[in-house]
């Protein structure tokens, strides 16, 4: 019998990734979905569209990380063998703005999860999306497994809780539970609200003459960013594990935002100076250190390794981004 | 008619919790330092059953004292009693603050250390961007520490539903702080009692026992891990740490703790041996009480409060142990006890 999945937050960049990857080994796959007004499916319209996927093997469910009857209810009807939990509010500055709401779904949402699958007396395999901004104000550098967390944020307070959460449900009932700390990971289904995401679009619209200055915050920040579509086979392999762990997923590179606007920029044949603005108040409250991640447990481990590098990463962006303004104005759609 | 001129420089502060344990002897403190006190207690509360029954049916203090019945995890009304109380200093001590019965009730302990320690940092922050915080963490929050003793730098990494709950209120009260510039600080306090502990905690529950057994009333005494030990001080002791902690000229997290550690048969012997009675008669080991998981060695290094804040805790285990059971033997003679 096919493997069963469920996922959290299937419909945001790593979901849907998942989704794909895991539907390509032959996994059913049932995620959970928000109910909102606005129809947000769009990064699962490619498998969602016929022929794509094989029937009945990808099923969304109504739930809510913030309704603990829900998890429970769902968890019970699917009885899946492995869950990974990537529902989250993941915008760090937002996170300052809504640090309510972003802790109830994102630590709280967590340990409800986790009483809920307690609760239901199955024992699926369980990934834990974690973060590298739990890190914050890096104790040492690269960061691994070992570095102690110094989170900034309200969105990485809650990571750390929901981090350790994983942990203790796995020494005290013996789940086979595992946090993968992923460091930043881009891709052209990437959040628009993301600096990566926001730069890439903007370089697509600029050239197509419907934009022309684009607002940033802090354009020193460095980060370590990957490619998402190959984080999430890490966290297939941290499942596939004998023994649960946790592990840094990581390029091993940090870049600053400014870099990123230079090969971004400049692969479009444009001069980022000419464009940016810098906007004091999009900077953090609490800007975190330089983060960059030390990876070789899960090269050791997982045998995962990055391919994707950043040059590659941001022109595939860009090329996507590009295709994607080219498409909409084919079909005589404005841009939002 | 003119009001009396000490209104002027009275100083205000809102205790979270004040029925419980800390939150009385912090409630004591603090009136004797001529504070006005504002109290919050759940709704339905009756604090004339509660460890300040004496301080509110004292007229002359009843007059500085206000007690507010809230749900500290609504956001509406933390933010209007904020507003209401304007206190100088708030100290957040609510909070269930069993380890055993967070793993019982994981999602209510965990929803209400975080959501009270966000609505009040955010009202703190909205409302009264000067006033001082104080939150109550715990050593809980170093699980099973590779290192003995903790201090400050010591990793936190909790092991159990209360310790990520409490770690969670720790990172974010130093979130807040660094990125607001908040007057928000974090005592790390390790085990703390008193005669007021709650009856569930196994220092108070050995010291009923005791009584109880002296008086007749009891034969035998369940207990769990017999060798699991704590760093035990008295809670009259770290109160005096969390209003020095709010003096200083800068917001800092502290570890609070007397640095020695004693075993529960440690406390068998200070409590049976006080009234003259061998506990390995009445003792049994059960393991059902033993718990999912077990923090080790937990004993803290409070050397940076003892350096800055000038603190150091003045009463020692035994008399401590000595104190709770003579309470107890006086409950039993007078049948009264808040609980």
């Amino acid at each position: 019998m096919a493997k069963r999945a469920l996922i959290t937050g299937i419909t945001g960049q790593d979901g849907s990734y998942l989704a794909e990857l895991l539907i390509s080994k032959g996994y059913e796959v049932h995620g959970i979905v928000r109910r909102t007004s606005s129809q947000n499916t769009a990064r699962l319209e490619q498998l969602c569209q016929s022929g794509n996927t094989p029937a009945g093997k990808l099923q969304l469910h109504y739930g809510d990380m913030s309704d603990s009857a829900s998890l429970f209810r769902v968890i019970k009807d699917i009885g899946p063998d492995e869950v990974y939990n990537l529902a989250a509010q993941s915008q760090v500055h937002v996170s300052f703005e809504n640090p309510e709401y972003t802790t109830d779904v994102t630590a709280t949402g967590t340990v409800r999860l986790l009483e809920a699958i307690r609760l239901s007396g199955l024992r699926p395999r369980f990934y834990q999306a974690s973060s590298s901004e739990m890190f914050g104000l890096a104790q040492e550098s690269p960061q691994r497994e070992t570095t102690p967390f110094h989170p900034r944020s309200p969105y990485a307070c809650a990571k750390v809780h929901a981090y350790w959460a994983t942990v203790n449900y796995r020494e005290a009932y013996g789940f086979h539970a595992s946090n993968g700390i992923l460091f930043n990971h881009e891709s052209p289904r990437r959040g628009e609200a993301f600096v990566t995401r926001k730069i890439t679009m903007a370089v697509a619209r600029i050239l197509a003459g419907i934009q022309d200055k684009l607002c940033l915050g802090n354009l020193d920040a460095c980060r370590d960013w990957g490619y998402a579509k190959e984080y999430v086979e890490a966290m297939w392999l941290m499942l596939q594990q004998e023994k649960p762990d946790d592990y840094v997923i990581a390029t091993g590179e940090t870049h600053s935002v400014r870099e990123f606007l230079e090969v971004a920029f400049g692969y479009a044949g444009l001069d980022w100076q000419n464009h940016v603005v810098v906007d004091p108040n999009l900077c953090r409250p609490a800007e975190v250190g330089h983060l960059v991640g030390d990876a070789s447990k899960a090269e050791k481990c997982l045998g995962w390794k990055p391919r994707i590098r950043f040059k590659e990463l941001v022109r595939l962006m860009v090329d996507a981004d590009v295709a994607l303004i080219k498409s909409q104005q084919g079909r005589g759609q404005t841009a939002v | 008619m003119a009001k009396p001129q000490f209104d002027f420089v009275m100083r205000r502060a809102l205790v979270t919790g004040i029925t419980g344990q800390d939150g009385s002897y912090l409630a004591e403190l603090l009136l004797e330092k001529n504070y006005h006190v504002h109290g919050t207690i759940r709704p339905r509360a009756d604090p004339a059953k509660s460890w300040i029954a004496h301080l509110l049916s004292n007229p002359t203090l009843h007059e500085r004292m206000v007690l507010h019945q809230i749900c500290l995890t609504d956001s509406e009304s933390v933010k209007d009693l904020v507003a209401a109380a304007a206190p100088d200093e708030i100290y957040h001590l609510a909070g269930q603050s069993h380890v055993g019965l967070s793993y019982e009730i994981p999602q209510e302990t965990c929803e209400f250390a975080v959501l009270s320690a966000l609505r009040l940092l955010e009202s703190l922050r909205s409302q009264c961007p000067g006033a001082r915080f104080f939150s109550a963490s715990s050593a809980a929050i170093f699980g099973r520490p590779t290192v003995a003793p903790q201090d400050e730098q010591t990793p936190i990494a909790p092991v159990n539903p209360y310790g990520c709950a409490k770690a969670f209120a720790t990172h974010l009260v130093r979130a807040y702080r660094e990125s607001y510039g908040l007057f928000a600080c974090s005592g790390i306090l390790y085990n703390h009692e008193s005669p007021r502990r709650g009856p569930n905690f196994v220092t108070r529950k050995i010291c009923r026992a005791a009584a109880a057994i002296k008086a007749g009333l009891q034969q035998e005494l369940l207990l769990g891990d017999l060798e699991a030990k704590r760093d035990w001080g008295h809670a009259r002791d770290f109160v005096k740490a969390m209003w020095l902690m709010l003096q200083q000229a800068n917001p800092d997290d502290y570890v609070l703790a007397t640095g020695v550690s004693h075993s529960v048969i440690d406390v068998l012997d200070a409590a049976f041996g006080s009234l003259g009675l061998e506990w390995r008669t009445y003792v049994r080991q059960d393991p059902a009480l033993v718990r999912p998981r077990e923090p080790v060695a937990l004993l803290g290094n409070s050397r940076k409060a003892r350096v800055i804040l000038g603190w150091e805790p003045t009463v020692s285990f035994e008399e401590m142990i000595r104190e709770m059971t003579f309470a107890e033997v006086e409950r039993l003679g007078t049948g009264v006890s808040p609980e």
